[in-house]
């Protein structure tokens, strides 16, 4: 008999890599794209705690150096692996759940469910408010002008709250921010077994309850920025805003940068046209 | 395994069993669903079922037909062959027992081979996916001769303990069957191949699927094997190759349909933390 731990010369690059990708594929969902969503909504629900706490962190994320570098390395890459990955993973099974209806069988298929609506999601809702690339051409050219690329940071509440008018986009981010929430519970919970941390029926079940509460918390501190953001009056927030902005320039905490601003307000004298 | 009949159910029972089984005349070959009637008599099971449809030949129209084929052997739930998908659920017909299955529904009982193996006719299916992979995770202890080798080391009790329930397996094939991550895979035979080229072919494609928990928890019964873990690295490459553990989709379904209840899961996350360990072993003990 021939040993089948050899790799046949016939394999694929998928089938030759297949524990690594789906490990990887489990590892970064964890880190670094699970606890970047936790940070990110964190930081998103110190909203409740009043425009001048939101604004704030988002200065101070604002003043890490080559920004665009921490983004595309730590958060876009590992995102656009985990999402490329998850879609292969989800098309290798198929869902029984009409067969077998019970509760592992549904979170398997929900997971996969879920992965979708987080893929269509932060796809559309990094284009919405982030705009994918900071280049000129493609701001000026193509995101702006569909209405996307909205935040700004130096005004992050006034241009978030401007970006969320109306109903149909609230609505889009409460749906994607708790599929994201069961997606990195649900996640966290298969990934213990998949790892061997939790290996047991009753070590498993403890460990979903701690992942259920635990997306109960991320889920809430979502859908809380969301009400915050909708509840705050953006005019008052824009002044409070440009007032933070001034007095950081007089600190020299931060460099003006108009491009991280929102247009119409008492423009400085620019003394670099640097693209964020 | 036969329990005496419900003394509840005894009120309503019927004259007639209606069955609806999922019949195909050979491998490749279209489905068809096909209607029987039977006599009922106390304490049935499916097998006694489907001596009576085969007897029969007919169906509830009347229309003369080929008795219905399955496979059975143990008739005592120990050697899995005459598993079967019995009221949407996969699962042994020797040990469903009719009255409970009139219980879940007293029109029909309907009767499917199993979805994730090529049917060979009617109710048989071909299992030889299943021991393939047996032999892809070496799933034996390495002892060849009749020589007295003296006696064997000493196990403790909790490792017996631990081990037993997976030493259980009857490889009837529920866990694939119920298994999302698991699927079909059917090769035919052409007309000019040899058995042994025709199986050579058909195990190549075999092994770039998912193995399956019951080889997963097999590997880990053999790994804990004072002789049998001579080969726990051989087993951790097959266990981490293509079709490898990792594919685990966790819906749990193996550990639900297991009519021996092993612990199919924990067997998955020892191997997960066994694989763990050896992937990083490989990278870092170079």
């Amino acid at each position: 008999m021939s040993s089948p731990a050899d790799p046949a010369p016939s394999q694929t690059f998928l089938q030759k890599n297949d524990f690594l990708i789906r490990r990887l594929h489990s590892l970064s969902g964890l880190i670094p794209v699970g606890a970047y969503m936790c940070v990110h909504l964190i930081t998103n629900a110190s909203l409740v705690g009043g425009v001048s706490v939101f604004q704030n962190n988002v200065f101070s994320i604002h003043s890490l150096p080559l920004l665009p570098v921490i983004e595309w390395s730590f958060i876009f890459l590992p995102l656009i692996f985990h999402a490329v990955a998850g879609i292969w993973i989800a098309r290798s099974g198929k869902s029984n759940l009409q067969q077998y209806r019970w509760v592992g069988n549904r979170r398997y298929t929900w997971q996969r469910i879920t992965g979708y609506i987080a893929f269509l999601f932060i796809f559309t809702h990094v284009f919405h408010l982030h705009g994918w690339f900071h280049n000129e051409w493609w701001l000026k050219t193509i995101a702006e002008p569909m209405g996307m690329a909205k935040f700004r940071p130096y005004n992050a509440v006034s241009s978030l709250a401007s970006a969320m008018t109306g109903i149909a986009w609230p609505i889009f981010y409460a749906i994607g921010v708790l599929a994201c929430t069961f997606h990195l519970a649900n996640g966290i919970w298969t990934a213990g077994i998949t790892w061997g941390v939790w290996l047991t029926p009753k070590s498993q079940r403890r460990a979903s309850i701690a992942c259920a509460l635990f997306g109960l918390f991320i889920g809430s501190a979502g859908l809380s920025s969301l009400v915050a953001v909708k509840t705050t009056d953006a005019m008052e927030a824009a002044k409070i805003e440009n007032a933070m902005y001034d007095a950081r320039i007089h600190a020299h905490t931060i460099t003006p940068d108009d491009h991280k601003r929102s247009d119409g307000h008492a423009v400085e004298k620019p003394k670099s046209e640097l693209v964020k | 395994m036969i329990a005496p009949g419900n003394e509840a159910s005894a009120k309503r029972r019927p004259t007639k069993v209606n069955v609806r089984i999922l019949r195909q005349d050979g491998p490749g070959l279209p489905a068809y669903w096909e209607r029987h009637q039977v006599d009922y008599e106390p304490d049935m099971n499916v097998i006694s079922v489907l001596q009576k449809v085969a007897a029969q030949a007919k169906t509830s129209d009347g229309l003369k037909v080929a008795p219905v084929a399955w496979d059975c052997g143990c008739l005592e739930e120990v050697c899995g062959s005459c598993t079967m998908v019995i009221n949407g659920r996969v699962r042994q017909s020797c040990s469903a027992l009719v009255d409970r299955l009139l219980e879940d529904d007293a029109n029909e009982i309907e009767l499917r081979p199993m979805t994730k193996f090529p049917v060979i006719r009617d109710l048989c299916i071909d299992r030889s996916r299943l021991f393939r992979s047996l032999e892809r995770v070496k799933a034996w202890v390495p002892v060849d001769g009749y020589y007295d080798m003296g006696p064997g080391p000493r196990i403790s009790r909790e490792e017996q303990e631990q081990n037993y329930p997976l030493s259980q397996c009857m490889s009837c094939g529920c866990c694939l069957d119920a298994c999302p991550q698991f699927t079909k895979i059917e090769i035919q035979r052409q007309p000019a191949e040899t058995e042994a080229d025709y199986t050579t072919r058909k195990n190549a494609s075999f092994d770039d699927g998912f193995i399956g928990a019951h080889a997963i928890s097999q590997a880990m019964l053999f790994n804990a094997h004072p002789v049998g873990k001579i080969m726990a690295r051989e087993r951790l490459d097959a266990l981490t190759s293509a079709g490898g553990v990792q594919d685990c989709g966790n819906a749990q379904n193996c550990v639900a349909v297991c009519p021996k209840e092993i612990p199919l899961t924990t067997s998955i996350a020892r191997a997960g933390r066994a694989a763990t360990v050896y992937a990083i072993k490989k990278i870092f003990d170079r």
